[in-house]
């Protein structure tokens, strides 16, 4: 026997119930108001209730064209703005690449509410095809321009056999109470190999939700490296398949967050096939009263045996008042695999600090030191000196507290 | 009377609610080297973190004055750039700061507190490699996270390396023979008879004799029970090493 009990709408659910129907999308339209938006008692919304932290929503997006600067220049890099869901694809191409448009949503269906609203309400997606090995890096400029406003883009990605790219995605846009929900589905051919970031630079008053789906085919070596650093309440919803036999796969992330935000990175790592490897490695750096949450989950599937999979967490408190919370998990239906998972969160640790400061370092200079030593094992691994340089630039800032 | 480099009187210290140091006295004139000899747990290693302003020590009484100057109301860094070095007997490691970016940080802040203006980088380098020639250190050693996966003769090496760049006027070296070998011990030793200078004075603590074969104090003080019981030439070392510490032990009762 199962028990009705309907939900309490809220004002901001009312809003996407509205925003659904009147795009045609009843099913999603009515799942929501069955449902709600979920709470802590849904497992993968645990420390991000959305229900409780989603206030409003402000009207679906119109087309605009983009008035700000670009929130990170990557010198040497191509860059292919997307303004409030609609890319611009007229610029010369670098070779081996090709852009086109589709219309709607690049991502799987999935039951997450996210994923259904962004199906539901993007209505094109840039289509990115990289068939060479070309190394210069390709930036997705991301951004939500104008008044306050619920915007839906969509990104699709395929890195044909073969092929090795450098991929960035910038999230930005005017420092208004946007509601930005991205989506990037991500392909990666057989013996291709792909660095791709995603980072969240969005304004202080910003909401910014992104889902990323990773498909990795044989043979192939995917790094990934997720950044939070701007936005109020932001979710990064990450979810990885491994396809194709004797992949790799480096997930690395650093959620930074910072007086009144709250930031939640979510990895569904999945093994599908045999003798794949994988390091999930997150960082998480709190200060203020802020809260950062990572959930990483990796399953291996019954017939992938011989997967290497180790998850790793740290989290590092500058205050008392922050929060770091990590939740990871291992489904293993495999026997002959070798899977591991840790968690560690601590403050700076004092004999790193005395030892710094008794060559004559004074104490803030020596915390930002031991704070960049901390986050550099993620950074290190981009190669590109360019990009590199402008993602230590933004890690930099964000120590600096600007 | 000239301004001994270092003098502490009835200095007292404790961790928690346990005294340590119960009262040392101990002078340092410039230009000389004095060594401090005593068995484990006699309070050696906490007085040199005492000197270098470790917070898990506190101070009850007494005073240290380095050239003078009161150093026990300064943090870490200010005693470092009023002119001490502690070389520690673990250096901690430091990962994702490389070792040369944390000498280049560490002399010009230094030079910064002592309104300096900053080393140029080839001034830097220059001096840097003229310093790790003598002490064997490569430039791919530099290159390395800070003291991380360093071997344990590297690490005390490194120690020396800071001390030759920061150019200190009062070096404290905590066991800094604890794991060299021979030949370890003898470049660490050379490196540190450089530094030796009419005004630069050094506190070499040891429980062993071997390191004062090497390098070879002025005045040696034996240490029991949170203070100096004894002092004498470099021969009471060599007294200490065929007696023991037990007899020294009663002198402390």
């Amino acid at each position: 026997m199962s028990l009705h009990v309907p939900v309490r709408i809220g004002p901001a659910e009312a809003k996407l119930i509205e925003q659904l129907t009147a795009s045609g999308a009843n099913a999603a339209a009515e799942r929501l108001s069955a449902s709600g938006l979920p709470t802590r008692k849904v497992e993968s919304y645990h420390y991000t209730d959305l229900k409780m932290l989603l206030r409003a929503v402000p009207e679906l997006a119109g087309a605009t064209k983009a008035l700000s600067e670009p929130a990170l220049r990557i010198p040497g890099a191509h860059r292919m703005p997307m303004t409030n869901g609609v890319a611009d694809i007229a610029g010369e191409m670098p070779p081996g690449m090709r852009a086109t448009l589709a219309s709607g949503s690049a991502l799987t269906e999935r039951d997450d509410v996210l994923v259904r609203l962004n199906s539901a309400l993007a209505t094109q997606t840039l289509k990115l095809e990289i068939q060479s090995r070309a190394t210069q890096v390709v930036h997705v400029d991301r951004r939500t321009e104008g008044a306050a406003a619920h915007m839906n883009d969509s990104v699709h990605l395929f890195v044909a056999d073969g092929s090795v790219a450098t991929v960035i995605e910038t999230f930005s846009g005017t420092d208004e109470a946007h509601l930005s929900n991205h989506a990037s589905y991500v392909a990666v051919g057989k013996g291709a190999e792909l660095t791709h970031i995603l980072l969240d630079l969005s304004a202080s008053a910003a909401t910014n939700f992104v889902t990323a789906e990773y498909q990795v085919g044989e043979g192939a070596k995917l790094r990934t490296l997720t950044i939070h650093v701007g936005s109020a309440l932001s979710r990064m919803n990450l979810f990885a398949r491994f396809a194709g036999e004797g992949a790799h796969g480096d997930f690395t992330g650093l959620n930074l967050v910072d007086e009144g935000q709250h930031s939640d990175i979510t990895l569904e790592l999945r093994h599908a096939v045999p003798h794949c490897s994988s390091k999930p490695l997150y960082k998480q750096i709190a200060r203020g009263r802020s809260k950062a949450a990572f959930q990483g989950k990796i399953v291996v599937e019954r017939d992938a045996q011989k997967t290497d999979a180790k998850l790793m967490m740290q989290g590092l408190m500058l205050s008392d008042e922050a929060e770091i919370l990590s939740k990871p998990e291992l489904e293993i239906f495999a026997d002959d695999v070798v899977c591991g998972h840790g968690s560690t969160v601590g403050a700076l640790d004092e004999d790193s600090m005395f030892y710094l400061m008794s060559r004559g370092i004074p104490k803030p200079v020596a915390e930002t030191m031991l704070v960049r030593g901390f986050l550099e094992e993620v950074l290190d691994p981009v190669v590109d000196e360019e990009l590199h340089a402008a993602l230590e630039g933004v890690v930099e800032r964000w120590l600096q507290g600007e | 009377m000239t301004t001994p480099m270092l003098e502490i009187r009835n200095l007292h210290a404790r961790i928690e609610d346990r005294e340590i140091l119960k009262g040392v006295n101990l002078t340092v004139p410039a230009g000389e080297v004095h060594a401090i000899m005593g068995r484990n747990g006699s309070g050696k290693s906490t007085l040199s973190y005492v000197l270098a302003g470790k917070e898990d020590y506190e101070v009850t009484e007494g005073v240290a004055l380095l050239d003078g100057v009161d150093i026990l109301g300064m943090d870490p860094a200010e005693r470092a750039a009023a002119g001490l070095f502690l070389a520690f007997q673990y250096p901690i490691e430091i990962p994702g700061v490389a070792t040369m970016t944390f000498l280049k940080a560490a002399i010009n802040a230094q030079r910064k507190a002592r309104g300096e203006s900053e080393l140029s980088t080839p001034d830097f380098m220059r001096q840097v490699k003229d310093a790790g020639r003598d002490l064997h250190i490569d430039a791919d050693m530099l290159k390395r996270a800070l003291n991380v996966g360093f071997s344990g003769g590297e690490k005390k090496r490194a120690e020396i390396l800071q001390m030759a760049l920061l150019k200190p006027k009062m070096c404290v070296l905590d066991e800094t023979d604890s794991g060299l070998d021979i030949d370890a011990l003898k470049i660490v030793s050379d490196g540190v008879n450089a530094l030796r200078d009419p005004y630069r004075s050094m506190l070499v603590i040891t429980h062993y004799q071997r390191l004062l074969n090497h390098i070879v104090p002025d005045v040696v003080h034996v240490f029991s029970d949170g203070r100096v019981v004894e002092s004498g030439g470099k021969e009471l070392a060599l007294e200490l090493e065929s007696k023991g510490y037990a007899e020294f032990d009663e002198a402390a009762a």
